[in-house]
């Protein structure tokens, strides 16, 4: 089942074509990486899907049935633009919340201390949601998000601010609910963090869709024509060759891209001859180089 | 609607708990208690200490009616003004009213008074004290004065004292107001205070509460919270909730207010027993309030709250920080200045031209249709149509203003120029 399909979605203000004919669609039960520069058309396209700006044509169908407020109750939101009451108390903030996406009372209490639980914050029921670390208050914002059990979830940058620990624990509530037959739309410019959860993706420049599909299946399109090379010796011994495209010098290897895969030889040849090599291997470019690529081709 | 109710609710409550909605909603009472029972408090208080007054009478005729016309003791039964006769020759008066002087600095006596010679043709008696600004103590002497000259004035003439008197008696104008039912009530001039006191606070309900909905406005925008929101409620419907959630507020204290005028009014009295005082005899300000005209307050209350919270929640969605709001206010403002300043005209005149036409312009028309209804109650039709004017402008203006709402608590930054909203407005 698709849970959220775009068809043919434009959108502008004024002159500036914000979205421009996209199309994409999210399967039941996946984690979907929506990517793209800043400025890309992304917000635009997560507030068109959260109904809070209407898309000038095309349709949006989710839990494919045409878009409507009360389908929204079954939507989570998480803004990048992080927002809660800072005057109020964190308990009576969540249970807000709740009861805008229509679940109330004790069920929802219940479930809120649950979450908070897990957070191990069980404490800050009454306190009020400033008196809280930033960190802290990006979980509450994140409880929020997921408290009604949607099947759809949109979670723009959810891990800034975070440590690693409670990064993990969202990582892994993310996948729990993948399991469960949730979908996940997930922003961000994290590309590690993409490649690592995402099963699909897309990626809009300038209010397009320049690349989208299955992430494996995207990778596998970019070849292997990447050399991961780590070595000892006279330092950037491969940059007169014409078969090297481009090099991202990482401090302790070095990404090479060759204009073709085939050329992996020649390079390793090369190497041989002058410098001592620790590690060389061929593979698939990372999404982060697709994203460059893809993004500053054009 | 139940989401409404959530946007309300949680308007609602936040609010009420707030040290500023307590602290307002008590210190209103205080302030009221204050202008109606100290003033009687204090007028009560004003009348005890005894003054101690020196008279130079160089007449040798009027001391004596002095001392009877100012023969007035205070509650705790002592007399209040203690006249001290003194003989002077008029050539001794100078160094008299040097050392007299003195003895007032040293405050043993109040003041002195001098009565000269030929203040039965029309000279003027002269008072020292350190403090001549009570008007109600310079009367009561000046009357006295007065009492007494103008008897021995008349028995001079040869005529009958109480006769004349009988004769120049002044005549008094008692009024009366008229109701529809045709019943007739003594009136002193409340019909003036009330539409003026009520009439007041329309206006600053409506400045504060349409602030609290302009505040709530950019509080949900500056903290993002909107966002969230918008993707839960659709932006009008958050609009009203904001705009009922604060209007409840602002009814909530209304109420606590008016019942707790309502009390002191009834039980002034015995709060003045309270503190030892009596009240009969002192003018108490007794507002009674025709039940008609307090439903049409109610009315026309509710009504302008919505029309101008409408027009702050719009001014709130359009910038991103109240200090910015400013500037967007004042022509709100100003629209609600309008009639404050043409009420004491509207009171004289209700049924002018330019009053019935005022009446009919949905900004002005709370207050002006509500003024004209306390002073003299216009035609029902009028009523009426200036109602379903302002019903017709709230609905006009809830449309418009909620593509202005819609489009403006998602933008962030520089703030939108007037074109920029027109634009917003064809668009959404």
């Amino acid at each position: 089942m698709q849970t959220l399909s775009l068809n043919h979605v434009h959108k502008s203000f004024g002159k500036v074509q914000a979205v421009k004919n996209l199309t994409l669609s999210i399967e039941e039960g996946t984690i979907f990486g929506l990517l793209g520069p800043n400025g890309a058309g992304k917000t635009t396209t997560i507030r068109m899907i959260m109904q809070i700006i209407m898309p000038d044509s095309g349709d949006i169908r989710l839990f494919e049935q045409p878009n409507s407020p009360e389908l929204l109750e079954k939507v989570g939101y998480l803004p990048e633009e992080r927002g809660l009451y800072g005057k109020m108390k964190v308990g009576e903030q969540i249970l807000f919340f709740a009861e805008l996406k229509n679940i109330a009372g004790r069920e929802a209490e219940k479930r809120a201390r649950q979450w908070l639980g897990r957070f191990q914050m069980t404490d800050v029921w009454d306190k009020k949601l400033e008196e809280l670390s930033k960190g802290n208050q990006q979980k509450i914002q994140f409880i929020v998000s997921i408290l009604h059990e949607p099947r759809l979830v949109i979670l723009d940058e959810p891990f800034s601010g975070l440590d690693p620990v409670n990064a993990q624990l969202i990582k892994d509530i993310m996948l729990e609910m993948k399991e469960a037959g949730c979908s996940i739309i997930f922003s961000t410019h994290q590309m590690d963090q993409v490649e690592r959860l995402c099963d699909a993706i897309c990626l809009i420049d300038k209010g397009e869709a320049v690349l989208q599909g299955d992430l494996r299946e995207i990778k596998r399109r970019f070849g292997r024509d990447t050399v991961i090379l780590e070595y000892d010796g006279e330092n950037n011994f491969f940059e007169n060759l014409d078969y090297v495209k481009k090099v991202n010098d990482y401090g302790n290897y070095v990404e090479i891209h060759l204009t073709d895969g085939k050329r992996a030889q020649d390079l390793l040849k090369s190497a041989l001859q002058r410098v001592q090599v620790l590690k060389f291997e061929l593979v698939e470019p990372t999404l982060n180089e697709i994203f460059i690529r893809t993004v500053t081709q054009e | 609607m139940k989401k409404l109710l959530t946007i309300i609710k949680r308007e609602y409550v936040t609010r009420i708990r707030t040290k500023g909605f307590i602290i307002g909603t008590i210190l209103m009472p205080v302030f009221i208690l204050g202008v109606t029972i100290v003033p009687a408090v204090i007028a009560v208080m004003t009348s005890e200490e005894p003054k101690s007054i020196a008279v130079i009478d160089f007449t040798q005729e009027v001391y004596d009616g002095l001392q009877r016309e100012l023969d007035r003791t205070n509650d705790a039964g002592e007399r209040i003004y203690l006249l001290k006769r003194m003989i002077v020759k008029p050539e001794n008066l100078e160094p008299v009213k040097q050392n007299l002087t003195e003895e007032v600095n040293e405050d043993k006596f109040f003041g002195f008074i001098i009565i000269p010679k030929d203040v039965f043709e029309g000279n003027e008696v002269e008072f020292y004290a350190k403090n001549v600004s009570n008007f109600q103590q310079n009367e009561e002497i000046q009357n006295a004065a007065s009492r007494v000259i103008r008897e021995i004035r008349i028995r001079r003439a040869g005529l009958d004292t109480k006769l004349v008197e009988e004769i120049t008696r002044e005549v008094g104008l008692k009024t009366f107001k008229i109701g529809p039912g045709g019943e007739k009530k003594e009136e002193r001039g409340q019909t003036f205070i009330i539409a003026y006191l009520l009439v007041f606070f329309l206006y600053m309900a409506m400045i504060l509460y349409g602030t609290f909905v302009m505040r709530a406005v950019i509080e949900d925008k500056s903290s993002r919270v909107v966002e969230l929101l918008v993707s839960s409620v659709n932006p009008f419907k958050l609009m009203a909730g904001k705009i009922f959630g604060v209007g409840a507020v602002g009814l909530t204290q209304f109420i606590i207010w008016a019942l707790t005028a309502a009390l002191i009014m009834a039980y002034s009295g015995a709060l003045l027993g309270m503190f030892g005082l009596d009240a009969t005899g002192k003018n108490l300000p007794i507002i009674d309030l025709d039940m008609a005209i307090l439903a049409y307050f109610v009315l026309f209350f509710l009504l302008g709250y919505i029309l101008y919270a409408t027009m702050y929640a719009a001014v709130g969605a359009m910038v991103n920080a109240e200090q910015e709001a400013q500037q967007l206010v004042t022509p709100l403002i100003v629209l609600l200045i309008v009639p404050m300043i043409m009420i004491t005209y509207i009171i004289g005149n209700p049924h002018t031209t330019i009053s019935v036409v005022f009446s009919m312009i949905p900004f002005f028309a709370p207050m002006i249709m509500f003024t004209r209804i306390a002073v003299d109650m216009p035609p029902l039709p009028e009523i009426l149509l200036s109602v379903a004017i302002l019903i017709g402008s709230i609905l006009l203006f809830i449309f418009l203003v909620a593509k202005i709402f819609r489009v403006g608590i998602l933008m962030y930054g520089k703030r939108p120029t007037l074109p920029e909203v027109l634009r917003w407005l064809r668009q959404s």
